[in-house]
């Protein structure tokens, strides 16, 4: 077996059976699922609370018709006089009165609405919104027309967003999917190349600082011992990587079941989505809800080619960086030195992760956008984030190539520094120190 | 075996190796002996291909040092080192896996080394478990186990107790009888000399001294003994036979270090003292290695 095969199993092995990352792979999922749960939770629990129940004592004469109720809103007729109400308002099932007094329609006066905490303004607006609209309706079927003619006068206006692709194939999209995808696979991206090129330049460290490093270098070219590490720590991730997104996606469909049950996560993707305020009577039941159309955009997003993408990108930026992050392990002595030398290699890293996830995110196609995803510094956090809005073959087929260049010249720079600085002990390594290395002789 | 030829290691502040050639012999054990900062851990690390000279060669059976030879090279840092968290069997196994051992093959003979030096059941054991000399065995067997034609140990006994330090001082011998040969590098003289058969002292980049032990002795020997008598004997009557260099009297016997004149020998010191003495013991005085490092330094450093 060749060395280096043997040295990659070495790393990969070692980590992979360690505790932690046994630990933080299968606690993460569960971690993320539980968030996702209590999310679904809550917004559920929301939903179901902000459900404001309205007793409508209500003298007047000319409005007979009852205020409608809702899924916001449910509006109980009570025959109790006002006065009573009142006493019982923290007891009985209800949050507020409404008063409607015996007024005169073409000029309303005296509407209260009581309730134990004060009304929020949009609950005010949505309550005069429904008594103006009783009034204009009983206006209106007073001037002569019916009933169905009013419920033809409105029409739910719903936007269906449409991505002309290629050949102006129409295809689903929603801005709010590709935007989501677009964050978590920036997020995930920063992340692993951080923790795992973190984890590389540890492995130097503690070679060095255990001194194996010479029985190494005696078997060993130092080049193979560096490639080795970062090729097994490589797999690592990637194995990391693959287990969350099958946890995750196991976890998640059971916790959700969990959490909130079937029907009702059925029953809030259909109603907890809809706008308040439109909701008219006799409006179409079968409005198609924003939740459902990102789910069949996620479908059209080809899910698969995002993966793919994000691979190649977290092995090009991963070996991008982590060759740094081993020059920088191989020219200290312990991690507390290594302060210095992060800040320059962090730096392109972080302002990549944070224009991707601003300005990028703001408009894909433009021209920041464009050199951010060539530029191999910032590219595997910018393509990814630009993938799920659609970035044209050629642009992608160049950004790769790019970083494929990039990363073999970060692993020729780095490995020159490499294989002086892992024997060089107790000397305080410095920028002018490693640019002398870089020209040494091996 | 090993031939050095003409070394010369250039670092930036200055120079670790300057011209610097010896030869091993097979099945010899050499002492590279110096100082810290000497140069030795420089040149061995051109031995085991860790660095490269800038100019001059090293040659291993006529050949000159290639990857093909790691196999051949056994090297035991001065600074010991081993992976903190992997259990020994296994950091045994990669080790020799990496020296071109195949799995079965490391296996069995790890187990002979375990059992050999008292280690049976540390292969589940990691090595943050294990005190300082117990990770001193398991590097020693790590360094021997791919059965290296040339075994390197920098420091060798530093670190060992007593009782390891002379169980690994049998392997040595055993293997050594068995052909191997063995560079020693170290700063304390003392602890190799008796060990050795060749050596080379280096001091200030420079190989300032090499040859077999006895040669190198007999060159420092000055004909000085210590006799240890009782009873009075008056120096005077020594003369022209021997000169007395320091009496050192005891109650129970008179010790003193004489220097023999040109022409004469042991055997007519003897024949003059049992006319008058008591003698109890008569020794040649053997200038030890570090003796004769530390007067040549001084000679080398007053003619510099």
């Amino acid at each position: 077996m060749s060395k280096i095969s043997l040295i990659i199993r070495r790393e990969y092995f070692s980590r992979v059976r360690k505790k932690s990352f046994i630990i933080m792979t299968f606690l993460t999922p569960v971690i993320i699922a539980f968030f996702y749960g209590l999310i679904f939770y809550f917004s559920y629990k929301e939903i179901k609370d902000s459900h404001d129940r309205i007793v409508v004592v209500n003298e007047n004469t000319t409005l007979t018709e009852p205020l409608a109720s809702d899924k916001n809103i449910q509006y109980t007729y009570s025959q109790e006089p006002l006065a009573t109400l009142k006493k019982k308002i923290d007891k009985a099932g209800f949050d507020y009165i409404l008063y409607l007094p015996d007024f005169d329609i073409s000029a309303p006066r005296g509407i209260q609405l009581f309730g134990s905490k004060q009304a929020g303004l949009s609950l005010n607006n949505r309550v005069a919104d429904d008594v103006e609209a009783q009034i204009r309706n009983y206006k209106l079927r007073q001037s002569g027309i019916t009933q169905q003619q009013l419920d033809k006068l409105s029409s739910p206006v719903t936007i269906d967003t449409k991505k002309l692709g290629d050949a102006g194939k129409e295809e689903d999209s929603s801005a709010g999917a590709s935007t989501i995808i677009a964050f978590v696979a920036g997020v995930l991206m920063f992340m692993f190349i951080m923790l795992y090129g973190v984890q590389v330049m540890r492995g130097v460290i503690e070679e060095k600082t255990n001194r194996i490093i010479e029985v190494m270098i005696s078997s060993v070219k130092p080049f193979q011992l560096m490639m080795g590490k970062i090729i097994g720590i490589a797999l690592v991730g990637l194995t990391q990587f693959m287990l969350w997104i099958v946890l995750t996606m196991a976890i998640s469909t059971v916790a959700v079941g969990l959490f909130v049950g079937k029907d009702e996560a059925k029953k809030m993707a259909q109603t907890g989505v809809n706008t308040p305020g439109n909701a008219l009577p006799g409006q179409d039941a079968a409005q198609k809800s924003p939740v459902e159309g990102i789910q069949k955009s996620l479908a059209h997003l080809e899910v698969g080619k995002i993966l793919g993408v994000f691979v190649f990108f977290f092995l090009g930026g991963y070996l991008f960086y982590s060759s740094l992050y081993a020059a920088i392990g191989s020219a200290v002595d312990s991690e507390t030195e290594t302060q210095q030398f992060m800040m320059p290699v962090m730096m392109p890293l972080l302002f990549g992760y944070a224009l991707s996830l601003s300005v990028v995110t703001n408009d894909p196609y433009g021209q920041v956008a464009f050199w951010l995803s060539m530029v191999p510094f910032t590219s595997p956090i910018a393509m990814v984030v630009r993938m799920p809005y659609g970035v044209p073959a050629w642009e992608l087929a160049l950004s790769m190539g790019i970083l494929v260049l990039g990363f073999i010249g970060t692993v020729w720079f780095a490995a020159r520094i490499y294989r002086v600085g892992i024997l060089m002990y107790g000397k305080k390594a410095s920028f002018r120190e490693m640019i002398r290395w870089f020209t040494y002789r091996a | 075996m090993l031939s050095v030829q003409n070394i010369v290691k250039q670092y930036v502040a200055h120079r670790a190796l300057d011209d610097v050639s010896l030869e091993v012999q097979k099945g010899k054990i050499f002492g590279l002996l110096g100082p810290n900062g000497a140069g030795k851990t420089s040149l061995i690390r051109i031995i085991t291909q860790i660095t490269a000279p800038d100019s001059g060669q090293v040659l291993l059976k006529g050949e000159r040092l290639n990857t093909s030879h790691i196999g051949n090279i056994g090297y035991l840092p001065e600074e010991r080192g081993l992976y903190k968290k992997m259990q020994i069997g296994e950091q045994i196994l990669y080790l020799s896996k990496l020296k071109g051992l195949n799995t079965a093959e490391a296996t069995r003979r790890i187990r002979f080394w375990f059992e050999k030096l008292d280690m049976v059941n540390w292969w589940d054991k990691k090595v943050e478990d294990l005190s300082k000399g117990m990770q001193q065995k398991v590097q020693f067997v790590a360094t021997v186990l791919h059965s290296p034609e040339l075994v390197i140990l920098d420091e060798p006994f530093s670190g060992f107790d007593p009782v390891n330090a002379d169980l690994i001082k049998n392997e040595i011998l055993e293997l050594n009888e068995q052909g191997t040969t063995f560079i020693f590098s170290t700063h304390r003289m003392e602890s190799v000399e008796e060990l050795c058969d060749d050596i080379a002292l280096i001091h200030r980049s420079k190989k300032v001294l090499d040859g077999s032990v006895e040669a190198i002795r007999d060159r420092y020997k000055s004909n000085t003994y210590a006799v240890s008598y009782s009873g009075a004997f008056d120096q005077a009557l020594a003369s022209g036979i021997f000169e007395v260099l320091q009496t050192e009297p005891a109650r129970s016997a008179t010790t003193m270090n004489i220097k023999i004149s040109e022409g004469r020998t042991a055997n007519d010191v003897l024949a003059l003292l049992l006319n008058h003495v008591q003698v109890y013991s008569l020794n040649e005085v053997v200038p030890s290695m570090n003796e004769i490092f530390i007067e040549h330094v001084r000679k080398t450093d007053q003619e510099s």
